[in-house]
C-alpha cells in the first residue's frame, strides 16, 4: 500500500470556514439497484448530531464535523491522518424521488439511500396476444 | 497493481476526485484491485485498494494514545493485542453483499481484512491497556511502564 491510499483527499472546493480546520472529500461508494441509489460515504468521526445532508435544487451535499483532535500534553509520535471536516456535493438528477431520501449513521460510515422516483423506474409491459 | 504509483505525486494530489482523467484512472486501478484480489495473489494489507486503516499515535509522560480511523468497522470485528512493547491492531472491514445486482458508479472505500503493529519505545504496562471505538474511530490508552525498572535508577558517583 502506498502511503497516499492511507491519506484522506483535501476538498479544496468547500467553501472557507469560520473553524481553522480542514475540510477532506471523504470516500464514498455509489451503488444503483433497480428502485434506489445508494451513497455510502465513509466519515470517521461523525455521528448523528454532527452529520448533515442538505437537499437544494438538485445538489446533494453531505458534509461532517469532526471534533478536533489535538490533546493537551501529548506529543505526536508519529500520524498518519489528520483531523477535519468532511465536505462532498453531488449532483442528481431528477429521477430521485427527494421526499423519500433515508440516511443513518454508523460507525463513521454515513449511508444514504435515493429512491427513485416512480416514473422512471423500469417497466414491463405485457404483451397480450391479439 | 501499483499501477498509480507510476503516475507523479503532485499531480494525484490536487484535485484527484473530482478530475475526469483520475477518475477513469481510479476506476481502472479498482478494476485490477478487485480481479487481483479474488486470486489473493498480493500479500493483504499490501495490495492497494485493500483496507489499511490510519493511525496516529500521541504520547505524554505516563501514556501513550493510539488512534485509528475504522469507518464501517464492526467492534466485533476488531482485535486488539497489546504486548510489552507492541501493539496490534487486527480486523477485518466487511463489505455489505445483500444485494447481487449492483450497478457501481463510485467505488472509492475499500474492504478487507487488515492488521498492523505498532512498535513502542520503552516498557508498557499491557494489562492496563484500554480501548474504546466510537464513530468509527478506535482509541487506544497504554501506560507507560513507571516502574524504576523500566526507567532506569540513578547511580550516584562520589569523589574517591
Amino acid at each position: 500500500m502506498s502511503e497516499k491510499d492511507l491519506q484522506k483527499t483535501e476538498n479544496t472546493a468547500a467553501t472557507e470556514r469560520i473553524r481553522n480546520v480542514k475540510t477532506f472529500l471523504p470516500r464514498v461508494d455509489i451503488y444503483e439497484t433497480k428502485d434506489a441509489l445508494f451513497l455510502i460515504a465513509d466519515m470517521p468521526g461523525v455521528d448523528e448530531q454532527t452529520v448533515d445532508v442538505e437537499l437544494e435544487k438538485n445538489i446533494l451535499t453531505i458534509s461532517g464535523r469532526v471534533e478536533n483532535g489535538r490533546v493537551q500534553d501529548y506529543s505526536l509520535v508519529f500520524s498518519e491522518y489528520e483531523v477535519g471536516d468532511y465536505e462532498r456535493s453531488f449532483t442528481l438528477s431528477d429521477e430521485i424521488d427527494k421526499d423519500k431520501i433515508k440516511a443513518t449513521v454508523r460507525q463513521g460510515v454515513l449511508r444514504l439511500e435515493l429512491p427513485k422516483a416512480e416514473k422512471v423506474k423500469p417497466k414491463k409491459i405485457a404483451i397480450n396476444a391479439a | 497493481m501499483k499501477v498509480r504509483n507510476l503516475l507523479p505525486d503532485i499531480a494525484r494530489k490536487t484535485r484527484e476526485v473530482d478530475h475526469p482523467f483520475y477518475s477513469l484512472q481510479r476506476e481502472m486501478n479498482s478494476l485490477f484491485d478487485n480481479f487481483f484480489r479474488g486470486f489473493d495473489l498480493a500479500p493483504r494489507g499490501l495490495a492497494a485498494g485493500v483496507f489499511s486503516p490510519s493511525i496516529d499515535v500521541k504520547e505524554n509522560d505516563k501514556e501513550y494514545m493510539i488512534k485509528a480511523e475504522l469507518p464501517g468497522v464492526e467492534e466485533k470485528d476488531i482485535d486488539v493485542t497489546v504486548t510489552s512493547d507492541s501493539v496490534t491492531i487486527r480486523g477485518e472491514k466487511k463489505e455489505e453483499k445483500e444485494d447481487k445486482d449492483k450497478n457501481y458508479y463510485y467505488m472509492e472505500r475499500s474492504y478487507g481484512s487488515f492488521s498492523r503493529v505498532i512498535p513502542l519505545e520503552g516498557e508498557i504496562e499491557a494489562a492496563k491497556a484500554e480501548a474504546k471505538f466510537k464513530n468509527g474511530i478506535l482509541d487506544i490508552k497504554i501506560p507507560k511502564n513507571q516502574s524504576a525498572k523500566a526507567k532506569g535508577t540513578k547511580v550516584p558517583i562520589k569523589a574517591a
